[in-house]
């Protein structure tokens, strides 16, 4: 039964943890500026 | 043998599957482009894919072997060839390793194929170190047996990766090879240094050099709410913001990412129990100034440990023996300790990759000195890559524990520890003649736990959601390549605007190195300086470039006056300006009276320099890299044909049981 309890807690854990990574992904979020010309990258 | 065959190439199906879920989009009509992963349609061989044209050779030979891919089929699905390619192989190197039940296999396989740092570095477009990632497992299973010819083909996936995929490769390989007594680890470093001749001569005779302000610019930072140490660990960390996968640093995957990296570590050191190789690994660095000397010191091949038994289990690997038999036990250690004679080395390699990602995370200075007192300590800048063993030992650990936690319950079970007073567990006894029962359940877990490193990063799915793509090039691109290549004068081409990278709108904006760099067959000057920004303080950091000849370019360009006879002097042919919405593309044309265009089309502009150039001395390296491809090639040839072994290991396959 420990097992069963132990196995739902994470497996909430990971399903939040999961949603709010697709969410924050779906949401709308403000575009990067339009530049044609980029940096190699941002630290 | 038909289940044989299912069960021995499961992981690399499992991998395969990985891959497509993981590219997704990215495997649609065109092309992947992104950062540094530029494929070209129809490309040709051109001094730069062999390191002749002055730069450093960071794409030698993977473009050669790409354009030599790309002879045969068409480049397109040689990139997703190549692609779905380091999925498969890096699962099925993973499992390999693991000398447990399907679970454990599958389960090592999947994490080893889905890890941040293969999705960061696929983000960042470096898909020839992610071939030496994927060979990684089977160079060092290679590293750790007899045979050179065995580890030449192992390493053939880093070789044709090139720079950097050797450079992780040969870290792990030496320090496994070290522990296998001197004769392996010279023969190991004799093929290590084979498989790097076609880059190695290059780079050393190239009078290109390393700017150590690139050492703060590509440092290991933090990508989750754990710091850098957190980070690295979690095998993320590395330094472009641009190449982190969605969503990961939301805290709290970031956090079961840490906790199952940190789990299967502690199931790597477990492994250690029963099996002394393992021990001296744990026992490292304290060991390893002691023990090091003792090993190459033995002239003989030997195991680390004493027996004969397990000499030969050793010297047969994973393959045969008790270990490879039996497999971990329930308690998630090796029965058998010769299974895992690669597995000190593997430790020592994790432990030092690990500290050069650190060094550079929280010591840059000491990194950028090194930088500047030699500049071959310029692949050091980028310390994240050398993590790549620490993912490998990682996988494994991971492995083990699918094994203890999956392992279907046995009967008779054998008491896990003499010292264990109590009477047998009872409660398990009665359930063990319904076996089929059990081992569906253990198989069930051994799934649930293969899924869990998926779901630990579920926003690399699909293209990292979006993040690759593919895209087909304007027809444009080939009919100027049609003028430049078909001009049998010489001369070079310089690629404006002046910046490295550049955003179509044809590539849904995704940032990606100038194609013109790749798309030529006659040399191409670009501004191979990076310019990096720096979130936390806002200002940007440039890393100066590496190639002369644009150094010279980007004087012209930045001086006043005409540009003409400043080209002409650079031996410079061709301009090629890409016209794209918000660069001054008019800059460039206004100050080149004497430059005849040739082509002015929507989106790029060509221009001729007209009249006599003063054209650089041909490159004497040629006769030098020549007899090194062929020195390369040739040994590379002869020991896959006469080694017993492959990347697939058909000889254990004949050797199995139906």
């Amino acid at each position: 039964m420990v097992r069963v309890f132990a196995a739902l807690f994470v497996g909430a854990i990971l399903a939040w943890g999961t949603s709010v990574a697709v969410v924050n992904l779906a949401s709308p979020t403000p575009n990067p500026p339009n530049k044609p010309l980029y940096n190699y990258g941002t630290r | 043998m038909t289940r044989t065959w299912l069960v021995r190439l499961a992981p690399a199906a499992l991998g395969l599957v990985l891959g497509v879920l993981a590219l997704g989009p990215a495997l649609g009509p065109g092309f992947a482009l992104r950062y540094d992963m530029v494929f070209v349609p129809g490309p040709e061989f051109s001094a730069r894919m062999f390191g002749l044209d002055g730069t450093l050779p960071r794409a030698v030979p993977s473009d050669a072997v790409v354009t030599l891919l790309s002879q045969v089929v068409p480049a397109e699905p040689v990139q997703k060839g190549l692609l779905l390619a380091i999925f498969a192989l890096a699962a099925a190197g993973a499992a390999a390793l693991v000398p447990g039940g399907l679970a454990a296999r599958l389960a090592a396989a999947a994490f080893y194929a889905w890890t941040s740092y293969l999705a960061q570095r696929l983000l960042l477009g470096q898909w020839a170190l992610l071939l030496g990632y994927a060979g990684l497992p089977w160079a060092v299973r290679a590293a750790s047996r007899d045979g050179f010819r065995r580890l030449v083909v192992a390493l053939v996936p880093a070789a044709v990766g090139g720079f950097a995929a050797m450079l992780v490769t040969g870290l792990a390989v030496a320090c496994v090879s070290a522990f296998g007594g001197l004769r392996r680890f010279l023969l190991a470093l004799l093929a290590l240094l084979v498989m790097a001749l076609p880059w190695l001569v290059p780079a050393l005779l190239s009078p290109a050099g390393t700017d150590p302000r690139g050492v703060r610019a590509f440092a290991p930072r933090a990508d989750t709410p754990f710091g850098a140490l957190g980070s690295l660990l979690s095998l993320g960390g590395i330094w472009n913001a641009e190449a982190g996968v969605p969503g990961q640093s939301a805290w709290p995957l970031a956090a079961a990412r840490l906790l199952l990296s940190l789990a299967a570590i502690w199931a790597f050191t477990r492994l250690t129990r029963r099996s002394r190789p393992v021990r001296l690994a744990r026992a490292l660095p304290v060991r390893l100034a002691r023990a090091l000397p003792v090993r190459l010191a033995r002239a003989r091949p030997q195991a680390v440990h004493d027996g004969p038994d397990r000499a030969d289990a050793v010297r047969e690997g994973p393959r045969r023996g008790p270990g490879r038999d039996a497999g971990p036990a329930g308690d998630g250690t090796w029965a058998g300790a010769g299974a895992a004679a690669w597995a000190p080395g593997l430790a020592l390699a994790a432990a030092a990759g690990l500290g050069i990602a650190l060094l550079g995370a929280y010591a840059p200075g000491a990194v950028e000195w090194l930088v500047g007192a030699w500049a071959g300590f310029g692949p050091l800048r980028d310390g994240q890559v050398y993590v790549a063993p620490l993912a490998l030992l990682e996988a494994v650990g991971f492995g083990a524990l699918a094994a203890r936690f999956a392992a279907p319950p046995r009967t008779p079970r054998t008491p896990r520890t003499p010292r264990t007073p109590r009477t047998p567990r009872t409660p398990r006894t009665p359930e063990a003649p319904d076996g089929r029962k059990a081992r569906e359940a253990a198989i069930a877990r051994g799934f649930a736990f293969a899924a869990l490193p998926v779901i630990v990063l579920p926003t690399f799915a699909l293209g990292a959601f979006g993040t690759l793509g593919a895209a087909r090039y304007p027809g444009e691109w080939s009919r100027v390549r049609e003028i430049v290549d078909g001009d049998p004068a010489p001369g070079a081409l310089v690629s404006l605007p002046w910046t490295a990278y550049r955003g179509f709108p044809w590539n849904g904006g995704r940032v990606v190195l100038d194609p013109a760099v790749k798309f030529f067959r006659r040399q191409v000057v670009w501004n191979d300086a990076l310019r990096v920004t720096d979130a936390a303080s806002g200002r940007v950091i440039e890393v100066g470039g590496e190639d002369p000849l644009a150094r010279r370019v980007a004087a012209a360009l930045h001086g006043p006056g005409p540009l003409v006879p400043a080209l002409r002097e650079a031996g410079i042919r061709y301009l090629l300006i890409t016209r794209q919405e918000g660069a001054n593309s008019n800059t460039f044309p206004s100050r080149l009276s004497g430059g005849r265009p040739i082509h002015v089309g929507r989106e790029l502009a060509l221009y001729r320099v007209e009249g006599p150039l003063d054209l650089p001395r041909m490159s004497s390296l040629i006769s030098l890299v020549t007899p090194v491809w062929f020195i390369t090639v040739s040994i590379t040839i002869w020991s896959m044909a006469g080694s017993s072994s492959s990347l697939v290991p058909l000889r254990s396959l004949r050797r199995a049981r139906p």
